[in-house]
């Protein structure tokens, strides 16, 4: 982002105070426990990938993840699929739609919850990437 | 053969159809956007930080003036949230002129957002009559509180000024002229051509969209989501028998509409209130003290949203606010103006979204 054009500004310290907001805080807290990762990796990938106004609505969308992402699918909902993809964009819907099959046809095999695991370790290690 | 060439365009953050300092990075390939990028940081003020540690006497004034478009409902949020926190009750009469001035606040607030959407499609005579009736209104806020932006008007407890019987009058005459200009220039705006052809499936944006980012106000309602006006769930207009305004469209035509048919709404309100106003005190008294409250108001935009943490003394320890042009200017930028067929209609969707910049940057 920085050194392209003179007019463009570096950016991460802005976003980082978005991020470090009281609600804003407790938002990326939830999200990196529920995806396994540290926060201030979490802080890094999202300051990387999201825009201003992403960030600034995190919270929101967030919240309006838990209650309406992957609804009537619990395999879905487990893993997170639309919540990471659609609401929080930090997977783009191919790769999740290729790691909810992959995990799909593992839960044939293997108990759900171990199943679930694998899963959500294929989706931490994607969004590490 | 034209050659399409994939540029990014730019827009502000000085751009002349924008009130205040934002950059939107239009990814295109030819007129054809494809990505949108929005970059603030242009008027940052850091008010909940300056907020933190100050006694709420200071934090009231403070409070609105996060926007000076809609600071009477930030007002209205933070002292009703106060007054849940330290368990304060309202007498009638001051929660009926607290909707007087809410509603006028939003009239106030829908005409200028409609004028800057009328003057950005370069109907500049439209947008010059909208301007001069908002004058009208503003006036009628002075009228009300002493003030026509920064009013301060609510205290824990109730209002600071009552409503003569003869400021009655004139607000509902003036409020009247209002109603008859309005509904001429509504009548120019559904069936002018040129803003048919600048406003009707332009900027389009499916409900499911509008839940996904949580967009509020006016831009979720166009869009068809219910239930989504707070105002339903507040005792006061509840009381008056409020009704949400609802359309389905979803595109830029139906959020300037809908913003019209809710200065009709307000109007209709005010005039309930001034009718039935009931008598009293318009101050209770109350003492604020400590404790920790989410407290969620309609405002012009949207659901507006303090959380607070207060000592015993009324000292704010601790707070957050959550303005409607958060939820609302990320969802136009990455929903409204995506594929956008022209980059000349970006400039218009994001102005059909009502965006307040000083509330983003708050």
């Amino acid at each position: 982002m920085t050194g392209r054009c003179l007019y463009e500004k570096d950016l991460r310290p802005l976003k980082y105070n978005i991020l470090t907001s009281t609600k804003h805080d407790a938002t990326v807290r939830a999200i990196a426990n529920r995806l396994g990762v540290s926060d201030a990796k979490l802080r890094r990938l999202l300051i990387q990938r999201l825009d201003m106004s992403l960030l600034e609505n995190i919270e929101t969308r967030w919240e309006m993840g838990l209650r309406y992402a992957d609804d009537g699918d619990p395999l879905a909902k487990e893993l997170g699929c639309e919540l990471f993809s659609r609401f929080i964009p930090l997977l783009d819907q191919e790769r999740m739609k290729e790691i909810y099959e992959e995990t799909r046809a593992l839960a044939q095999e293997i108990p759900f919850e171990g199943a679930i695991v694998r899963g959500k370790a294929l989706i931490r290690e994607a969004i590490l990437s | 053969m034209k050659k399409t060439v994939d540029v990014s365009i730019p827009l502000g953050p000085m751009h002349p159809c924008w009130k205040e300092p934002v950059r939107l990075k239009c990814e295109t390939a030819g007129e054809r956007v494809l990505h949108t990028e929005v970059e603030l940081g242009y008027m940052k003020k850091g008010i909940e930080r300056i907020m933190r540690g100050r006694p709420w006497q200071e934090v009231m004034f403070l409070a609105e003036r996060v926007c000076g478009i809609c600071s009477v409902v930030h007002n209205m949020v933070f002292i009703e949230a106060m007054e849940l926190i330290s368990d304060i009750a309202v007498p009638p009469r001051a929660a009926y002129l607290r909707v007087v001035a809410n509603e006028l606040d939003r009239v106030a607030s829908h005409i200028l957002a409609n004028f800057s959407y009328c003057y950005t499609i370069e109907h500049e005579t439209l947008a010059m009559y909208l301007l001069n009736t908002r004058e009208r209104v503003l006036d009628n806020l002075e009228r009300l509180t002493g003030s026509r932006i920064n009013t301060a008007y609510m205290i824990p407890g109730g209002v600071r000024f009552d409503l003569l019987p003869e400021d009655a009058a004139t607000m509902l005459a003036d409020l009247a002229k209002v109603e008859e200009e309005l509904k001429r220039y509504v009548q120019i705006f559904e069936s002018g051509p040129l803003i048919g052809l600048r406003s009707r499936g332009i900027g389009y944006m499916s409900r499911e969209d509008a839940i996904r980012a949580h967009t509020v106000g006016p831009t979720a309602r166009a869009s068809g989501v219910e239930d989504c006006d707070l105002r339903l769930r507040h005792p006061t207009y509840r009381a008056l028998g409020f009704e949400q305004v609802t359309r389905t469209e979803g595109d830029n035509f139906a959020r300037v509409m809908l913003r019209f048919q809710e200065v009709f709404q307000s109007i209709d309100l005010i005039r309930k209130c001034v009718d039935t106003l009931p008598a009293g005190h318009i101050r209770g008294g109350g003492l604020c003290r400590a404790g920790e409250v989410s407290y969620s108001g309609e405002a012009p935009r949207g659901e507006l949203t303090y959380t607070i943490k207060t000592d015993d003394f009324g000292r704010v320890l601790d707070i957050a606010i959550r303005t409607p042009s958060i939820m609302n200017i990320e969802a136009c930028a990455h929903y409204m103006v995506v594929n956008a067929t022209s980059i000349a209609d970006v400039t218009s969707t994001f102005i059909s979204s009502d965006p307040c910049i000083a509330c983003n940057e708050r």
